[in-house]
């Protein structure tokens, strides 16, 4: 039986009465999703890191100065931030931030060989490499809501007004991205074996039958 | 395909956004509708590759957050 967690509502309220715990515990339930918002934008870990905490200081100063709005999710709120910075860090930098996906990060290969065999990280590693250069591929408003939805766990109306399109549009985009990036990986074997074997799974070599 | 379904709606689904309603008229038709439910299916695929990308900071990074909050002055 699942244990009940607490509701980032309440752990919002607890934190704001004066128990850190309770940010303890929303930093880690959220941390792993913005920064990986914020890398697929900037694409260099120490500038992510940097925006991640940047975000969360943001976050400590509105809730602990009292001025965080109940209305909307702490998930979308954070990671609204969240983007804002990573794209305001590129316009500083005069830079297309979603044209500009790195694919050999080191933040996105961390896991290390002692976790699973070295083979099997390699493959992963090659996997995740290039699905970030077909998402690099996509057209720039596709992968803008991808990333929001996907990894920053914004509703489809909070990305629509977020970046003034209609909600029907944002669902397009979304679509068109997931249809794109599925056509892309099914051509390629490397994500035909993700897909077939679960994750969990140890490779294995298989010899598939043409046609 | 069935039509009633627009492409956006089986998005909201994939996504979770969708009244629980809605959600078990799209269930019921993944069951009837084989071309449906491949579509789907390709979707879902995509969605799951996505997840992997998943990553995390240092903790040397969430620490210094954590020490953050516990030094802040309320004002």
């Amino acid at each position: 039986m699942e244990t009940m967690q607490p509701s980032d509502s309440a752990l919002i309220s607890l934190y704001i009465a004066g128990k850190e715990e309770a940010f303890e515990l929303l930093l880690e339930r959220h941390k792993s999703r913005v920064f990986t918002t914020i890398m697929l934008i900037v694409r260099d870990e120490a500038v992510a890191e940097d925006l991640l905490q940047d975000t969360f200081i943001k976050a400590i100063h509105t809730m602990k100065g009292g001025r965080y709005n109940e209305e909307g999710k702490f998930s979308s709120w954070i990671c609204r931030i969240a983007h804002n910075l990573a794209i305001d860090f590129f316009r500083r930098e005069k830079r297309n931030p979603l044209l500009n996906l790195d694919t050999t990060s080191h933040a996105f290969n961390s896991l290390s060989l002692a976790e699973e065999g070295a083979e099997a990280t390699i493959t992963r590693e090659e996997t995740h490499a290039r699905l970030r250069e077909l998402i690099q591929d996509l057209p720039a408003a596709q992968k803008e809501v991808l990333i929001m939805r996907h990894y920053g766990e914004m509703s489809f109306q909070e990305i629509a007004d977020a970046t003034g399109v209609s909600i029907n549009t944002a669902l397009g985009r979304m679509r068109y991205a997931l249809i794109n990036l599925r056509k892309k990986m099914a051509a390629q074997p490397i994500f035909y074996d993700q897909n077939v074997y679960p994750r969990e799974t140890d490779p294995v070599p298989i010899q598939r039958i043409a046609g | 395909m069935i039509k009633t379904f627009t492409h956006e709606k089986l998005i909201r689904y994939l996504y979770n956004e969708l009244p629980a309603e809605e959600q078990q008229e799209i269930e019921q038709s993944l069951l009837h509708d084989p071309k449906l439910a491949s579509h789907c299916a390709d979707l879902l695929l995509a969605q799951r590759c996505l997840n992997d990308l998943r990553t995390a900071p240092s903790k040397e990074v969430t620490d210094s957050i954590l020490q953050y909050s516990r030094n802040f002055l309320r004002p």
